[in-house]
């Protein structure tokens, strides 16, 4: 079977910069990937190109054998790409159901069984409690917890994780990667851009670190925590000699 | 039944009628059918039409956060198209008032696209020179509109004209005009459509995200908004028998369709009808005894109004009735 | 040939006297990143201001300048006071209500108390002035030259004075601004106040050349948006070149094109604007702030 994504020499020009220089790998169906890299890195202009809110200024996008190079979100969004969001968007005059409601229209028609499909999908992740409540009363980690519970609902085949665990704490961070290492048996692919090293380091089945714009690796946890090319972007020339 | 909360409603659940609404129908019906003078029908034709009107701009402003200070220009492009067709060509009003709805549907697409990329004050901005530009338009072609002299209707009452001696015939067509309006509004709270506007309205790159399209969202609830509006501006034109460009898309006009929303209650369905069934009536009033004596009092008021409530009652009149009533124990 | 020439010139001055009343818009914009939509009538006010205290005082409307600016600064901390500022931390739509209402409460109490007649002032020069081979209405030019050295002082006291450092921060990054110490809501209340005294500065330079009304607010206030969006939100200069521009096209089509639709001609320029160049024509960013999305 063909990679669910495959990514070709992709970039993105910003005024002079090359935020995503030169991009190319692939995921394979049922695969955890880890996004990582130190700050300024271009993960989240490459993740937003994944999503379709960039359109990239060179390269070409294959999803699930389909090109979608600079195609819209929403567009992604129907073909089975879900998204998060790093500082969450909920819809500030919906209740927590009916956020969660919005993407389920996606696969399910009628308002009564999107409410259902909903319901369940909150129940999964431990928002039942809150379903009724207006969006604007939720902690941070709630909130996270619905940017998660919205890509759910949209029974994606590929999900991309935007910094999910900022801001959670430490038995929160828990929680959500197991629920996360759950995913790939269920049928979705994730792509994980993520500063929480060792969550990632833990769940991902594979990694890459990205460096000014550039993949300078790809391979398994292990092996990139060893790479001295990623060290050395971390930190310094000095560690990775070390 | 399931609660909404969160959204300010007299109406708690999305696409059923509350007790409160049934009893607002059955009060329009007795003003449609009861022997009320003349004078007082008049203000209630106005009433009516203008919560019609109102609840037309509201699909878009409210639900969908497409403030539009220009809706005039769709109200006048509605009057205009049927009184063109009944005075020039004779088509019937009854079919001209579809054409009219059709033709301002077709340019609030265009409004769309053009202001696609458009968002808040941009936004506002446009509708404004938008809808002046077809004033002067209309202003600047007496050949198909009459120009500054406008076009005059036939008073003479002819059912297939849909000019009618009787007020009550009237009545009974604003009613109709204001329960269209509002029963799409209802179908759209009740349905998936609806959910769509609000999240481009609350969300857009969210509701991206989520798979809906923003542009085409905004392209339909704007289409539908100026089609209802041009529709209502045919039955303005129809009872008033006269129309001429600085009365029918005017600025002044345009706040109205804005303001009775806004003081009513945005992202409710009943929120322009409250706005229309408390300002309207008072606006009237306020016009006969002040009459010409001292011009710009009546509108005065209503901006002191708007300011008012904008800055303290958020959700409207709507929101402060439905927060009254759920204090009191009463309605749910 | 000369013609055009003396179009053209002219274009450039009443450019001038418009970007000098769009100055205040550009900076309430650029700083609180709201659109007044009531400009048009604090631009009424002030000129019947200058009308009052020159038909009243008999002076003449750049003395007038001396009781108008004060009193529109005024005016303006106090509208943002009571409607502007309650308004600032809820939706958007509030803010634009709220200045819309206020809009069209000025123009009705402006018609209330003064009618609809058109008022003007007297000329105060007889004559006009004469530029080579070219002749201009003195206060037109006088207009320019108000708006050039208000827009140097104006450059220089951003860039040299602690409250004008402390405005553009505020315009770059509202966020950072306040972690530095400085005092955001009062520089809100001060460019409200100072741009609604730009304002009334330009009402008395406009007063010579233009009649009040009560409505006279709707024929300046899109001329005051273009302006803005062109020259980009926040951008003194750019609000001149933006007025310039606007100034030459106003006067080179109200001689070529018929005059019925030159009002219609600017509205299209200003939906071709809106739709092509949002971000100005300097390309500011900023717009994406409060209008425009990507």
């Amino acid at each position: 079977m063909t990679a669910l994504v495959q990514v070709e020499n992709l970039g993105r020009l910003f005024g002079a910069l090359w935020a995503v220089n030169g991009v190319s790998f692939a995921v394979e169906r049922g695969e955890l990937l880890g996004l990582i890299g130190p700050n300024g890195a271009g993960k989240s202009t490459l993740y937003n190109l994944l999503a379709g809110a960039l359109t990239p200024t060179r390269g070409e996008i294959v999803f699930d054998g389909q090109r979608v190079t600079g195609w819209k979100s929403h567009q992604m969004a129907r073909i089975g790409m879900a998204r998060t969001f790093q500082i969450p968007k909920p819809y500030r005059r919906l209740s927590v159901v009916e956020n969660v409601m919005l993407t389920a229209f996606q696969r399910r028609k009628s308002v009564r069984s999107a409410r259902a499909f909903a319901e369940e999908i909150l129940a999964e992740v431990g928002l039942s409690d809150h379903a009724l409540a207006p969006v604007t009363t939720l902690t941070v980690g709630l909130l996270k917890r619905l940017e998660v519970a919205r890509a759910l609902a949209l029974e994606p085949k590929l999900v991309l994780f935007d910094e999910i665990m900022a801001g959670l704490t430490p038995s929160e961070v828990g929680a959500m990667t197991s629920f996360v290492s759950t995913l790939p048996a269920r049928g979705i692919t994730v792509i994980w851009v993520e500063h929480v090293l060792h969550a990632i380091m833990r769940t991902a089945t594979r990694v890459m670190v990205l460096d000014r714009g550039q993949l300078i690796a790809n391979a398994a946890p292990k092996a990139v925590a060893r790479d001295p090319a990623v060290i050395k972007a971390y930190f310094g020339e000095e560690m990775s000699l070390a | 039944m399931t609660r909404n909360p969160g959204r300010i409603s007299l109406t708690p659940t999305r696409g059923t009628l509350s007790l409160f609404e049934i009893a607002l129908l059955v009060i329009c019906i007795v003003l449609v059918a009861a022997p009320i003078p003349q004078n007082l029908q008049d203000v209630i034709v106005l009433t009516f039409l203008w919560a019609g009107l109102a609840t037309a701009w509201n699909i878009a402003g409210g639900y969908t956060g497409l403030i539009s200070f220009g809706h005039a220009a769709f109200f006048g492009i509605g009057a205009y198209t049927s009184t063109i067709l009944l005075v020039r060509m004779n088509v019937t009003p009854w079919a001209g008032i579809w054409c009219g709805g059709l033709l301002a549907a077709l340019c609030g697409a265009i409004l769309a696209v053009i202001c696609a990329r458009l968002r808040g004050p941009f936004f506002i901005l446009s509708t404004l020179a938008a809808a002046e530009v077809i004033r002067i338009a209309a202003l600047n072609w007496p050949s198909l509109t009459g120009g500054p002299e406008g076009l005059a209707i036939s008073p003479s009452a002819d059912a297939m004209n849909m000019v009618f001696a009787s007020k009550h015939a009237y009545l009974a067509l604003t009613l109709g005009y204001l329960l269209l309006t509002y029963v799409l509004t209802k179908l759209i709270d009740g349905s998936r459509y609806g959910y769509y506007l609000f999240a481009t309205r609350d969300d857009e790159d969210a509701a991206s995200a989520a798979g809906v399209n923003p542009l085409a969202v905004r392209t339909a609830a704007l289409m539908l908004s100026a089609a209802l509006s041009g529709i209502g501006g045919s039955l303005f034109a129809q009872y008033f028998l006269y129309l001429d460009p600085t009365s029918v898309i005017s600025p002044e006009l345009s706040f109205q369709f804005a303001l009775l929303p806004a003081v009513g209650g945005l992202g409710t369905a009943i929120g322009p009808v409250l706005g229309s069934f408390l300002i309207t009536p008072m606006s009237e009033l306020l016009r006969s005894y002040l009459g010409s004596k001292v011009a710009g009092l009546h509108l005065a008021i209503y901006s002191a109004l708007l300011i008012v409530v904008v800055l303290y009652f958020p959700s409207g009149i709507a929101g402060a009735v439905s927060r009254l009533l759920r204090r009191g124990g009463g309605k749910p | 040939m000369t013609t055009l020439a003396q179009l053209l010139l002219s274009g450039i001055f009443i450019g001038g006297v418009y970007a000098l009343m769009s100055i205040g818009l550009t900076l309430i914009f650029g700083v609180l990143r709201i659109v007044n939509f009531a400009h048009g009538e604090f631009l009424m006010l002030g000129m019947y201001g200058a009308w009052a205290v020159t038909r009243i005082l008999g002076l003449n409307p750049y003395v007038a300048m001396i009781a108008v600016v004060p009193a529109m600064f005024l005016f303006g901390g106090l509208v943002y006071r009571l409607i502007v500022s309650p308004a600032l931390d809820k939706p958007h739509l509030v803010v634009v209500f709220a200045t819309m209402g206020l809009s069209i409460l000025m123009q009705n109490v402006a018609l209330m108390m003064m009618s609809a007649d058109l008022l003007d002032i007297p000329p105060m020069f007889g004559h006009a002035v004469t530029i080579g081979p070219f002749y201009f209405k003195a206060e037109l030019v006088l207009g320019f030259v108000v708006t050039v050295v208000c827009t140097l002082v104006l450059q220089w006291a951003l860039k040299s004075t602690y409250l004008g450092k402390a405005i553009r921060a505020t315009v770059q990054d509202r966020e950072a601004a306040m972690l530095m110490g400085i005092p955001v809501p009062r520089i809100f209340l001060i460019t409200f106040a100072g741009g609604s005294a730009l304002v009334g500065l330009a009402a008395c330079v406009m007063m010579p050349l233009f009649s009040v009304f009560p409505t006279v607010g709707l024929n300046f206030v899109l001329i005051a948006f273009v302006i803005v969006v062109l020259g980009g939100m926040g951008s003194i200069g750019g609000a001149l070149i933006g007025g310039i521009c606007v100034g030459i096209v106003q006067s080179l089509s109200s001689y070529y094109v018929a005059p019925a639709f030159g009002q219609m001609f600017f509205f299209i320029l200003f939906l071709l604007v809106m739709v092509f160049r949002p971000n100005g024509l300097l390309g500011q960013k900023g717009a994406a702030d409060i209008g425009i999305a990507d």
